[in-house]
């Protein structure tokens, strides 16, 4: 018991001294945060559109006019030719070209169809989606409002409704997420560097001799960097909160005691790694590998639900993919702790599993 | 309490195929500075590795401070104190954190650990340099800091692996005096070396060259062991003449002191004629040759070469 406080106020020492560490925990997480939080926006909007209006009437203004007061597109010019319109979306200065035909106005008043057409630039198949739905909408709320055609009482009265995120805010997506994503990286990241080090500089054969035990070598060594996760963790939940308004539905208690189990599994990885590594910079590198498929395959980005199904098993691999679910389930949707046990078992279970395989590990290194 | 407080009986460590201890045997009592010689590669860090509970054994038996190296690796740990070949501190902690440090894991704690370091400072001359960061401290503090560390807990035994390795002729001068200090209060030192006028001050020592134990003794009866066997001829050009009388008869070997050569001979008088005369007919000035008392290293080489003999 001496022996594990003795190794942890070591560790503790140490760390507050080594300026490199401290500064990455601090400026990494917030660094994280002011780029996804500000600069990663899944958020489609103010799409570059291009106008070709050859009609120039009042009623084509004011159609020109519904897709400037929208959200989602931005008209940037007025074109005064197809040529223009085509190289424009060529060179990418518009994601869209409006093209109003000049007898426009002159169809409409005799009842006739009148042919509109939108231009879209399909190689991003997000925006472009988004172009071709919103485009529609406003097509569809313009011919309402101008009364071109009668008010229509439709049978089905449809009435969707945005739970947990309605503004499709894509902050409140992304940056709990983030949380995920640190820890996973920073903790293992630390805390292998921190035993590999020993192991580096000679000192673990001095204790070799001790009469220490490799489990309170390993849980002297564990013990700040438990303390540095829920740090983290804290200032990461703490900024999004106050920074980015993200509100938090669900138990902060609940948050915490999940954090902590998906913490024992980064510390587990950590630990897992440096029992591989010779010197800090594989233990990076090793905890690197582990730690990238997190990005793109836990649901961090992406969805699980469009990923084929031998990948998405992958992904049930990751501890991250269930950690997400959990701290967005407890964020966005105010989930507890029963609610969220499907993601909570399997965390326990890898938990459980890295730890002892990694004392086992280091153990026989040790002995 | 028993007064031999290290004994190894036939102590054997094989790695697959490389025998890195053959057979290892000695008794070391309490009291005492034990000095364990040999090239780099020759078992010594293995042999302190099986003694100290760390290393497994293949054969053989041991025992530690009454505790078998085989069924008490653990109890071993507790009575001993080791002092590694790389300077085993915390360079980021400073010299009391260190101590606290070690202190603890070897179960002190509170006054009796503050008033211990106090006591270790002063025996060791870092008093003055209690907030000194270990990494800043010269080699031969840092040694002395490394064996503050280990003696702490007061064992009774101590293990230093080349303890002096790499330090200045004062600092390793203090370091002994340390030593000396240690054992004269009761405690048994092993201490592998490989520097042969460290040798000299121990107590006992033994040669281990490829695994196998030359020779244990004291080193002044091992150097007179080696009487009349050794011819010290001062003669120019030196590397023709050490070539040349490496050939004659009666020449075991040839060491090269800068001015002079130290001839390893069967008979002395036998063969300074023989050398008189071979360097008359090469032309090699010899401006004198007189027998003298053989050091530690004569003595190293002397079995070295005998065991190249028997090889």
């Amino acid at each position: 018991m001496r022996s594990i406080w003795a190794i942890a106020k070591k560790e503790f020492i140490q760390i507050s001294r080594d300026r490199r560490t401290l500064s990455l925990l601090i400026i990494m997480p917030m660094m994280q945060l002011m780029i996804y939080g500000y600069g990663i926006n899944t958020d489609v909007k103010h799409l570059p559109i291009y106008v070709y209006d050859q009609d120039r009437s009042y009623l084509s203004r004011r159609l020109v006019n519904a897709f400037t007061q929208s959200d989602y597109f931005t008209v940037r010019t007025q074109a005064t030719s197809l040529a223009q319109g085509y190289s424009a979306l060529d060179k990418g200065l518009a994601q869209s070209v409006l093209v109003i035909p000049p007898d426009f106005t002159a169809n409409l008043v005799k009842k006739k169809t009148a042919q509109i057409q939108l231009l879209i630039d399909g190689t991003d198949s997000t925006p472009a989606n988004v172009a071709l739905n919103s485009s529609q909408a406003i097509i569809n709320a313009f011919m309402q409002n101008e009364k071109l055609i009668p008010v229509q009482v439709l049978p089905i009265d449809f009435r969707p409704r945005l739970w947990y995120n309605p503004d499709l805010k894509s902050t409140y997506f992304m940056l709990p997420g983030l949380i995920g994503l640190v820890l996973q990286f920073l903790v293992p990241m630390i805390t292998a560097s921190a035993i590999v080090r020993e192991k580096e500089r000679g000192n673990i054969e001095q204790l070799l001799v001790t009469p220490i035990k490799p489990y309170q070598l390993i849980l002297g060594k564990i013990i700040p960097y438990i303390f540095i996760g829920i740090f983290i963790a804290t200032s990461i939940i703490t900024t999004m909160h106050l920074l980015f308004v993200v509100p938090i539905h669900g138990s902060i208690f609940t948050l915490f005691l999940l954090t902590l189990v998906y913490l024992v599994v980064c510390l587990g990885i950590g630990l897992w790694a440096s029992t591989i590594a010779d010197n800090q910079q594989q233990a990076s590198q090793i905890v690197m590998f582990f730690a990238m498929p997190s990005i793109l395959l836990s649901g961090f980005i992406f969805p699980l639900e469009s990923m084929p199904v031998w990948v998405r098993g992958i992904s049930y691999c990751i501890p991250m993919t269930y950690f997400l679910k959990i701290v967005r389930g407890i964020i966005l949707k105010g989930m507890g702790f029963f609610d969220l046990i499907d993601q909570v078992w399997p965390l326990l279970l890898m938990a459980f599993l890295v730890i002892v395989f990694s004392i086992r590990r280091f153990s026989k290194r040790m002995a | 309490m028993p007064d031999i407080a290290i004994s190894a009986d036939k102590l054997t460590k094989r790695f697959g195929k490389f025998t890195a201890v053959d057979e290892v045997s000695f008794e070391i009592p309490y009291g005492s500075i034990f000095g364990f010689l040999g090239a780099n590669g020759a078992g010594k860090s293995t042999t302190i590795r099986m003694l100290c509970g760390i290393l497994e054994p293949t054969s053989g038996n041991g025992k530690v401070g009454g505790f078998d190296v085989q069924t008490q690796p653990e109890e071993i740990k507790d009575v001993i104190g080791y002092v590694s070949q790389r300077f085993s501190l915390y360079s980021d902690l400073n010299v009391v954190e260190n101590l606290t440090f070690y202190g603890q894991i070897y179960g002190l704690e509170g006054t009796a650990l503050s008033n211990r370091i106090k006591e270790v400072l002063i025996l060791t001359g870092l008093d003055r340099f209690r907030q000194r960061l270990a990494g800043d401290l010269s080699g031969g503090m840092k040694q002395k800091l490394a064996i503050a560390n280990a003696i702490l807990h007061q064992p009774k035994i101590i293990f230093l692996d080349e303890p002096t390795a790499g330090l200045d002729p004062l600092s390793r001068r203090s370091i002994w005096e340390l030593l000396y200090q240690l054992a004269e209060g009761g405690t048994s030192l092993f201490v592998t070396t490989h520097y042969m006028e460290e040798a000299e001050r121990c107590n006992t020592i033994a040669f281990i060259s490829d695994g196998k134990l030359l020779k244990i003794g004291q080193p002044a009866i091992l150097r007179h062991q080696l009487k009349d066997q050794i011819l010290e001829v001062a003669c120019q050009p030196l590397m023709k003449a050490s070539r040349l009388f490496l050939k004659l008869e009666g020449v075991r070997g040839v060491t090269v002191y800068g001015t002079t050569l130290n001839l390893n001979v069967i008979d002395q008088k036998t063969v300074e004629a023989r050398v008189i005369a071979a360097a008359a007919k090469e032309g090699i000035v010899i401006s004198s040759i007189r027998p003298i008392d053989a050091s530690l290293e004569d003595v190293f080489s002397d079995l070295d070469s005998r065991k190249a003999e028997h090889a």
